[in-house]
């Protein structure tokens, strides 16, 4: 559903990301896990269309981002839960992703239900949400089209541990309808409460790639994951 | 999936326009400008109307222009400077990374706002018209000359698509603001320093080269001005602009 495929992009002459390659399968929920600064917002951005990559490709259903004809109807993408416009309220924010997919006004309703947003809380201006309602949001949004596959950024940042056990609850539910679930995050706890496929990434490359379990296996999720970051810091230093 | 289906398929242009128009107006900070434009424009009629007679209902609505000029090219500057100023531009182009159909959905509803900024102009100008020439028992004078007005109107347009163009260029609402209204300020220095400096006023300050869509008087000299100067200010910089947006990487 989702790959990329030894995508490099080089800015300014420093690899940001370094021949990532990995794939997200329908009916999984993959974390990307790596140190702030690893590469991983780069390279959602790569998948998105909204970078180009120096070399390599990023695919979704077989096809580079900026080739999907509605892409909200194939991918949902949360990169930066604080790009709101201060002064539009979560409502008018969804009403617009809704009226651009040509969806009716009752796909809002639902989405403001499904993120747990309440009426109230949806009227009022986006510059006075908590980063955790932000962060519901910009899930919601991502929602609007139901698509088959998710990219978040960090969706976990600033949600309160209610927030992270809803989100565990529903990106569970998404895949087991099938979504193919992408979710970066440079903190393992929150990785390990949601998904069942880790890739890690430091330095801008890929260091690690399989389901929790095999991760984990011996040294423990957190020894691996720190000991791989640590040797790519070295390798690099 | 063969091609007829993928133009099918495609987020139709109309709806992006409405969508892009409707961000106009669903901020408080858009609703305000809205009505600080629409005010102004009626307020210098009427003030005008009140102030100076014999009334003429073309220079009348002429009045607006001092308002209009100034607020259309920072609403347009503003609705295109709106996304990078709130990182926004990275939902609107997930949703459709056909970006210049984006841009130009943004631009067609503020040059829509210059026709009918223009157009309100007139509306109120009648009434006040018909008020201050009953007020000095004087005849008013309601002849406007098709041309002229047609003239006018273009005029708005391509002051504030001049600052679509700036906008686009600079990516940065104040200074696109700063650059956009000093412009007239600086050229009434260039123009003072001696020949040289008047005679290149005459071919790149908009405010002078358009001159001749007012007066209808256009001649070859004019339009050759006329042109330089929108080639300088509106369609360089919006080519410049748009083609950097479309290539470049979103943060």
């Amino acid at each position: 559903m989702i790959e990329f495929n030894r995508v490099t992009k080089t800015y300014h002459g420093v690899r940001a990301l370094d021949e990532v390659s990995f794939s997200v399968r329908p009916g999984t929920v993959t974390g990307f896990l790596g140190p702030n600064g690893a590469g991983k917002s780069t390279a959602l951005r790569v998948l998105a269309g909204l970078a180009r990559p120096t070399s390599g490709s990023a695919t979704v259903l077989g096809r580079p981002y900026t080739e999907l004809e509605r892409p909200g109807f194939d991918v949902g993408t949360l990169l930066d839960a604080g790009a709101h416009h201060p002064g539009r309220t979560g409502r008018e924010v969804l009403t617009l992703g809704a009226l651009l997919l040509g969806l009716p006004r009752s796909r809002v309703e639902e989405v403001l239900e499904l993120v747990g947003l309440t009426v109230k809380e949806s009227r009022r201006v986006v510059g006075g949400y908590s980063l955790g309602m932000r962060q519901r949001l910009g899930i919601g949004h991502a929602l609007l089209g139901r698509p088959r596959a998710l990219l978040l950024d960090e969706p976990a940042n600033g949600l309160d541990p209610q927030g992270i056990q809803w989100m565990r609850t529903l990106l569970r539910g998404l895949a087991g309808e099938g979504c193919a679930v992408l979710l970066s995050s440079h903190l393992l706890y929150e990785v390990e409460q949601v998904a069942d496929h880790i890739v890690m990434i430091g330095r801008g490359r890929v260091l690690a790639d399989g389901t929790v379990a095999e991760l984990g296996a011996g040294r423990g999720l957190e020894r691996t994951f720190l000991d791989l970051t640590a040797e790519a810091d070295r390798s690099l230093a | 999936m063969s091609t007829p289906q993928t133009l099918a398929r495609q987020v139709p242009f109309r709806r992006l326009v409405w969508v892009e128009t409707r961000k106009l107006f669903d901020t408080r900070s858009g609703l305000v400008m809205t009505g600080i434009l629409v005010a102004a424009a009626v307020a210098l009629v009427v003030g005008r109307a009140a102030t100076v007679g014999p009334p003429r209902l073309f220079t009348l609505a002429g009045t607006a222009a001092v308002a209009l000029g100034v607020l259309l090219p920072v609403l347009g500057i503003i609705t295109v400077t709106g996304e990078w100023s709130h990182r926004t531009a990275l939902t609107t182009f997930a949703l459709e990374p056909r970006r210049a159909r984006v841009l130009a959905a943004k631009c067609l509803p503020a040059l829509a706002a210059a026709v009918l900024g223009s157009l309100l102009a007139v509306l109120v100008a009648v009434p006040a018209t018909a008020l201050s020439a009953s007020v000095l028992h004087v005849e008013p004078t309601w002849e406007v000359a098709p041309r002229a007005l047609a003239g006018w109107i273009v005029v708005m347009v391509l002051q504030t698509a001049q600052g679509l163009a700036l906008g686009l260029l600079l990516l940065n609402a104040p200074a696109a603001i700063v650059v956009c209204l000093a412009g007239p300020m600086l050229w009434s220095f260039v123009a003072a320093a001696g020949d040289g400096g008047q005679a290149v006023a005459e071919w790149l300050d908009l405010n002078r080269t358009t001159g001749v869509l007012m007066s209808g008087e256009l001649t070859g000299d004019g339009v050759a001005r006329l042109v330089t100067s929108v080639l300088v200010w509106v369609v360089i910089p919006m080519a410049t602009g748009v083609a950097r947006v479309v290539r470049s990487d979103l943060h």
